[in-house]
């Protein structure tokens, strides 16, 4: 088949037409099937790794999830912390409920069957005494010490143990096999009263509002947040605004070698990883790094200059994250001024302007938006990420610069005392979940998201 | 960049730049004493080093007790980097087009929904992203946190390529339609070749952030045997039995090896890609 | 293959774009949709490639209904105005994308991809790239990717709009000769009235997503049915008069000028009427007398065009061979043709 001048009657003749609009076709052609094929692997990741989280995250703040009620089911346990806590609520029940029973049930005397103790023995226990219940050991065993054959004090005290039908550290899968056995101790106990000894031996997790009271009740986590908004409003004002907007105006004004090397240089610390970045600055602090030795022939005591006090540790973890974060403001400002035309700075020069008078006449009002950007941008950074004080100071001395997505993480993932707090820890996640959804709402008004949306051209 | 910020002639600039020399001193002189560190000795209380030595580099040779093999933990962490680009870059190059010029139903609530998570803290989610792994059994497990780490990732790479997307002429797609094309064709053979700078892009920086990720693998991966860098390097320095600063820092020079390696060749893309509404 | 557009409509969303179209492209035969832009005319070509999906009517290719049938499948080929070449694929790539999609044996395809190469003359570009291209070769380039594939009808979008003006010359032989030589239907989506009526054996224009005419360029020209189609086709443009007819004469605003009308134009009734005069049917021969001022002069080496402004305030035209004896502000009393002059009505309507 070769292309040449024909008739339009040639034109397809030797291909087969494929069944016009035929629905398979239509799919297979279409936009939407390749569209879901397309969507489909995303969607199951944020799905899995951003919306199941969140709803998680607002459902285990309602908790008092911990690494001792672990994350899935419990059961109900009479452990001594539960009789503890049950002794306020209902201090006769809890003290019976401690005390030991003496039950002659058949399964004791099954289990003694299996024993030397002799056959005839049991026999007249089970005619005997089926069914009774004993207050406590000295009862049960004068009533074992009456039956016939005189039975040895070691046998005694064997029969007396086969019996004994403590309740204390028995684990029940169910309420219904806690109060069976309650009900079978002979204890008496009204059904309110029965719910409250489940309640308070409950070991798995519970339903709560518990942690939303202590955090409003909590002097720690007030001072944590006070914290926070110190750090983030230093960091954004000093370093991610006004130091990276330094940086962007004075490269800008230099040749563009000099210029490339000095915003490379600044943005070195942004990708250089944390953990080595953080060594670098404890290098630099600690009692033999570099400020200490530095300072030495001046009489000043070496020290760890990180963790000494308060005020020195916040410079630092200021110093730490702002000079990370002024790379990304210095870029945005710096690509910000370059679009700015060369002739308003010629124009600006030539109506006799000084460098500080063109900054503030020219440069300055044009970069409203990126300020704005930035700001926005990394108020939400700052207020979530906190790998760099974790590395560096790990809140100390004494949570002087604990912030709050760190106490989160100190709370629920990782202490000295092991105990993982879920439920609070969730708590204060849920606090910066619902900010940052805020946040990122309101960020997505100010830089008009419709603009952004236009309707796919090919229509199917 | 252009040529087009030549200095004004009107203003000296030698008193900026030696004004942000100054500045940036400190800068320089953290990094020169981490390189020169982990091959020198210096006497007690001198800054300047004084004799060479491979000793800090020992590590390479010695397992440290109680921690991993250094050489398991560069390939745990070239997993976690390389895994997380690829599922990033997989991902992203199809919901992005599917985003920027497919016909799907609720197609501008799913872009809000993207811009909302490009924006949204995501590390706030940590906790519960926590106990999900280990719900699903996925916790302390490579797969598992990179898995975390590359859906982490994904609203900013789906936004940048949908952002590239919509730069490709429509034109090149009713082209494809029209010679016969199916959609998925056109996308693979037509527009993808189209945005691959923005794919260059986005794996050099989803390598760079899985390659430096501390708290995610800190938390989701703690393990010796699926341990990556940072928190190897991290541990050893919380240790308090074999404290060594230069040796750390020769580890953390290792490290960063194939970070200084991108730094050197992609400078100019990095300064793009940083300064483009990345997370910072 | 013949293609009808049957009451055919398209809106998106609220918006009407074309309501109840419709239009017949005869087998073999080039038509120019012409209109300004935004006129509706590109998207009635995307909507008969499949790229929009019409809203009410049909699209028939011969007796193939192909309203729902997707693109892929339509079999046209289609030069759009940027060319949309595949940038990472040279030429030869790009030519034989739409059979390679097909699943095509290669032999076959390298085949045909040089009998095309030689029907459009880029035989030597083959291995280049297309940013390695001129825009008059890139043109060639998306000509043998359109009609590689032998398709039912060729659609043309503004393809001469990104060429200079010279090029623009060559290319409009060129596609007319390719559609002669090749016999295909195609259909032209102009702004431009030169390329339509140079390259076109109908005009089909259009205003506000109508169908105002369709008819063969000379046809049009002489004989257009509303003000708005004398309006533009024609270049230099018609000018027209407003006047009011009466006793089969048109007495023009604030002025004594009555120009009598020809037979048949002539208005039922008195009312509201605006005359057309070409320019080159205006001038020192002609049998209607019309004074007025010469305001502007423009040369244009073989000819002159004249600004005449009469007495109204009204604007007239005049094309003829360069001459050295007028300049602006000379009063001129020059003569239409009376059975040339076009009226309209009130609606714009011929009358």
């Amino acid at each position: 088949m070769t292309v040449t001048p024909t008739s339009p009657a040639d034109a397809g003749a030797g291909v087969v037409q494929p069944a016009l609009g035929s629905r398979t076709r239509r799919l297979l052609y279409g936009s939407r099937t390749l569209a879901w094929l397309l969507l489909l692997p995303g969607l199951v990741m944020v799905v899995l790794f951003f919306l199941a989280p969140v709803v998680l995250t607002a459902a285990f703040s309602f908790t008092n999830m911990s690494t001792a009620t672990g994350v899935s089911g419990g059961v109900y346990q009479v452990a001594p912390s539960s009789i503890s806590r049950l002794k306020t609520a209902l201090p006769d029940l809890a003290d019976e409920l401690s005390q030991p029973r003496y039950v002659i049930d058949q399964a004791g005397l099954d289990a003694l069957g299996q024993t030397s103790v002799p056959k005839p023995l049991l026999d007249e226990l089970a005619a005997k005494h089926m069914g009774e219940v004993f207050d406590n050991r000295r009862d049960a065993e004068r009533m074992i010490k009456t039956l016939g054959g005189r039975p040895s004090t070691a046998v005694v005290k064997q029969i007396s143990e086969a019996f004994n039908r403590s309740i204390v550290n028995a684990r029940f899968s169910s309420k219904t096999a806690l109060f069976e056995a309650i009900d079978g101790l002979g204890i008496k106990a009204t059904p309110e009263q029965k719910e409250t000894i489940a309640d308070n031996t409950w070991t798995g997790w519970v339903w709560t509002t518990g942690n939303f009271e202590r955090m409003f009740a909590s002097k720690d986590a007030l001072r944590t947040m006070l914290n926070t908004v110190f750090y983030v409003a230093m960091v954004l004002i000093i370093f991610n605004t006004a130091y990276a907007m330094f940086l962007a105006i004075a490269t800008h004004y230099m040749p563009d070698r000099t210029s490339g090397f000095f915003r490379s240089l600044w943005l070195l610390p942004r990708i250089t990883p944390p953990v080595i970045y953080v060594l670098m600055w404890k290098w630099v602090a600690w009692d033999n790094g570099f400020l200490s030795m530095l300072l030495a022939p001046f009489g000043v005591a070496p020290r760890n200059w990180l963790l000494d006090t308060g005020t020195n540790a916040w410079v630092f973890v200021i110093l730490i994250n702002g000079v990370v974060g002024a790379s990304m403001g210095m870029l945005v400002f710096a690509s910000a001024l370059k679009a700015i035309p060369q002739s308003q700075f010629w124009a600006s020069e030539v109506d006799g302007a000084s460098r500080w008078q063109q900054i503030v006449h020219i440069l300055l009002p044009q970069l409203r938006w990126p300020i704005l950007f930035i700001t926005c941008y990394q108020t939400l950074s700052l207020l979530a990420s906190y790998d760099y004080i974790l590395l560096a100071t790990n809140g100390g001395p004494g949570g002087s610069t604990e912030v709050w997505s760190l106490a989160a993480y100190h709370t629920a993932l990782f202490n000295y005392a092991g105990n993982l707090d879920y439920g609070y820890g969730a708590a204060m996640a849920l606090v910066l979940v619902i900010i940052g959804i805020t946040l990122a709402l309101l960020y997505l008004r100010v830089f008009n998201y419709r603009a952004l949306v236009s309707r796919p051209i090919i229509e199917h | 960049m252009a040529a087009s910020s030549a200095p004004s002639a009107n203003f000296r600039t030698w008193p900026i730049v030696l004004l942000l020399t100054l500045l940036s001193l400190p800068l320089v002189v953290m990094y020169i004493y981490l390189f020169v560190d982990t091959v020198t000795d210096s006497s007690t209380g001198s800054l300047i080093p004084d004799t060479f030595t491979l000793s800090h580099w020992d590590f390479l040779w010695h397992t440290k007790v109680g921690k991993p093999s250094v050489w398991v933990v560069l390939v745990n962490t070239l997993l976690f980097a390389t895994s997380t680009t690829t599922v990033v870059l997989l991902i992203s190059s199809m919901v992005g087009y599917a985003l920027s010029r497919l016909n799907v139903p609720g197609r501008s609530v799913l872009l809000a929904g993207v811009m909302v998570m490009h924006a949204f803290p995501s590390v706030t989610l940590l906790i519960a992203i926590f106990v999900v792994l280990q719900m699903v059994g996925l916790y302390n497990t490579l797969i598992g946190v990179i898995l975390v780490k590359a859906a982490l990732d994904l609203p900013l790479g789906i936004w940048l390529m949908k952002g590239f997307y919509d730069t490709v002429p429509w034109e090149i797609e009713m082209a494809g339609i029209t010679d016969g094309a199916s959609r998925f064709t056109v996308w693979r053979r037509l527009v993808l070749p189209q945005v691959f700078p923005a794919l260059a892009a986005l794996g050099l920086f989803a390598f760079l952030s899985g390659w430096s990720e501390f708290i995610l693998p800190r938390v989701l991966a703690p393990g010796n045997n699926v341990q990556v860098f940072s928190v190897y390097l991290a541990s050893l320095i919380a240790d308090d039995n074999n404290f060594d600063l230069s040796m750390f820092k020769a580890v953390g020079v290792f490290y960063a090896i194939p970070v200084i390696v991108l730094f050197v060749l992609f400078q100019r893309h990095l300064m793009n890609i940083y300064g483009g509404g990345t997370k910072g | 293959m013949r293609i009808l557009l049957d009451h055919f409509s398209k809106s998106f969303g609220a918006v009407k774009v074309i309501e109840d179209m419709n239009l017949e492209i005869r087998d073999g035969e080039m038509l120019a949709l012409l209109g300004p832009s935004g006129c509706g005319k590109s998207t009635t070509l995307f909507s008969i490639c499949g790229i929009h999906r019409v809203s009410g009517g049909r699209i028939l290719f011969g007796d193939n209904d192909v309203t729902n049938v997707p693109s892929q499948l339509r079999n046209v080929g289609v030069v759009f105005q940027s060319y949309a070449l595949y940038p990472h694929m040279t030429v030869r790539q790009n030519i034989a994308f739409p059979l390679q999609v097909k699943g095509l044996a290669a032999a076959d395809i390298k085949q045909q991809v040089s009998a095309i190469a030689a029907l459009v003359h880029i035989e030597e570009l083959l291995e280049r790239r297309p940013a390695q291209l001129s825009g008059g070769q890139q043109q060639r380039v998306a000509l043998a990717r359109a009609l590689i594939r032998k398709p039912d009808v060729l659609l043309l979008d503004e393809p001469l709009a990104n060429l200079d003006a010279k090029l623009r010359l060559e290319m409009r032989s060129e596609i007319r000769r390719l559609q002669l030589e090749t016999g295909i239907t195609a259909i032209l989506v102009t702004h431009d009235q030169v390329e339509a009526m140079s390259m076109c054996d109908r005009i089909a224009i259009m205003n506000a997503g109508e169908i105002i005419q369709i008819a063969t360029p000379s046809e049009m020209y002489h004989d257009p049915r509303t003000e708005f189609v004398a309006g533009f086709l024609g270049n230099p443009p018609i000018a027209f008069l407003k006047g009011t007819a009466q006793d089969g004469a048109v007495l023009l605003d604030k002025s004594d000028i009555r120009i009598p009308l020809p037979g048949r134009g002539r208005p039922a009734g008195a009312g509201r009427v605006t005359l057309g005069i070409r320019p080159e049917d205006f001038g020192p021969q002609g049998d209607v007398q019309i004074p007025g001022t010469i305001v502007f002069v423009e040369t244009q080496g073989r000819e002159n065009l004249y600004d005449v402004r009469l007495a109204d305030g009204g604007m007239l035209r005049s094309i003829q061979p360069v001459r050295g004896d007028l300049k602006v502000g000379d009063a001129v009393t020059w003569a239409a043709a009376g059975d040339k002059i076009m009226v309209f009505g009130e609606d714009g309507s011929r009358l």
